[in-house]
């Protein structure tokens, strides 16, 4: 009867000590795959949100030149030297927090004189570490054909 | 016993490294992909073909405007020979090559037959008239290998006069021209002012008013245009069209009705 007993206690002994043993693998088996991704991160290099929002800028800025020259107004800004509607025109279409510069260039890269358009002071242009720069070409207007560049330059303040 | 127990250890940390290696293999492949795609600045390539292709399609209403004024056939040419250097030179440093070819021969479009020379057409001083050019640009941009991206563009404007009628009571004497503009599209034009239009009668020009609306009689838009005081029947209609674009055409016809009122 005592070894009966003894050999129920036995074989309870050995089941609870195989649980455990799988709990033991299943605990390894999660630390070895969680360390593999750990390894893993430590090479991604993740890439840093400056260009992100250069990129961003960028899209911003044609997008907005884009539509200005889609409703015939770009070029009319351009030739006529309406500049002052171009800078109104460039700060509505623009989101509020973002800053502009822009220069217009002949085709040989010789800058045209025109007044400063700029919308936000030069200080955020200067202090910016992601400066956008879009470039933008208009070849003529009316029935003359003379190219011009369109730079412009936008932080986000 | 114990062996089983072993053996089943060894067959899960077997498994955890298969499943460890597959992790690294997968995360590697999107990681490659996400920063290959990042690296090769798409979206700077995507907008300078963009704005290369806008321009090309604004050369072209630059060029057909020159053209209806100054009657140049060679104008679209040397706008397009002056563009493919100077794209060159707007974006130094992409490898951007630009290539195109201008419509030819009879093409249909717009209801229309259109005989192109040298990528423009005009076919004026008929009851329809229009101006018409088409080309087919070709962008290669080096710096990412895209070759052989085409696109063709067109511009067109055409006038139609549906009627012209001489009123001839006593007390007024007039005539009222109903005109209706069409551009590319095709798209009805529905913003031209007074000061677009020019109108001769039996070829002497005339002063007009001009009114412009959706009309329910001919389902379109209209603009109508009227000339007081005339005395007799005209012998011919001759309307001259500049749009905002710089694009003329000039439509003309004959056929004058007489009002039985």
């Amino acid at each position: 009867m005592e070894d009966l007993m003894t050999k129920a206690k036995r074989a309870k002994n050995q089941r609870s000590s195989k649980g455990q043993m799988r709990v033991i693998e299943a605990v390894m088996a999660s630390l070895i795959v969680v360390s593999a991704v750990a390894f893993l991160y430590l090479f991604a290099a993740t890439p840093s949100s400056q260009p992100q929002e250069t990129s961003e800028l960028e899209k911003i800025g044609h997008n907005v030149l884009h539509d200005i020259d889609e409703q015939r107004l770009l070029a009319r800004f351009v030739y006529r030297s309406e500049w002052a509607n171009l800078t109104s025109a460039l700060v509505v279409s623009l989101p509020t927090n973002v800053y502009f510069n822009l220069t217009v260039y002949d085709v040989n890269g010789n800058p045209i004189n025109h007044p400063l358009m700029q919308y936000g002071n030069q200080q955020v242009f200067d202090s910016s570490k992601a400066v956008a720069s879009v470039s933008y070409i208009v070849p003529g207007y009316q029935t003359s054909y003379s190219p011009r560049i369109l730079v412009l330059k936008l932080v986000r303040g | 016993m114990r062996a089983t127990r072993g053996k089943k250890g060894q067959f899960i940390i077997i498994a955890a490294l298969l499943l460890s290696i597959m992790i690294i293999a997968i995360s590697t492949v999107i990681y490659g992909t996400v920063t290959y795609y990042r690296q090769e600045r798409w979206e700077e390539y995507v907008t300078i073909v963009d704005s290369i292709k806008t321009a090309s399609c604004n050369l072209l209403q630059v060029g057909l405007a020159n053209y209806t004024q100054t009657l140049n056939q060679s104008v679209l040419r040397d706008y397009f020979n002056l563009w493919m250097r100077d794209v060159r030179k707007a974006y130094p440093g992409f490898g951007v090559d630009l290539s195109y070819s201008l419509a030819s021969g009879i093409r249909s479009a717009y209801g229309v037959n259109i005989n192109y020379n040298l990528g423009l057409n005009r076919t004026w001083n008929q009851q329809v008239s229009f101006s018409a050019s088409d080309a087919t640009v070709n962008i290669d941009l080096a710096s990412v290998g895209l070759t052989g991206y085409n696109f063709s563009s067109h511009v067109f404007l055409k006038m139609n006069i549906r009627d012209a009628v001489w009123y001839s009571k006593e007390s007024k004497r007039y005539v009222l021209i109903h005109i209706s503009v069409d551009k590319e599209g095709p798209e009805a034009v529905v913003n031209l002012q007074k000061s677009n239009f020019g109108v001769k009668l039996t070829g002497a020009t005339q002063a007009f008013s001009m009114k412009r609306y959706y009309s329910r009689t001919y389902s379109y838009f209209i603009y109508e245009i009227q000339i007081s005081s005339i005395g007799a029947l005209p012998s011919s209609v001759e309307v001259a069209l500049q749009d905002t674009r710089g694009i003329k055409t000039v439509s003309y016809t004959t056929n004058i009705q007489q009002s039985p009122d």
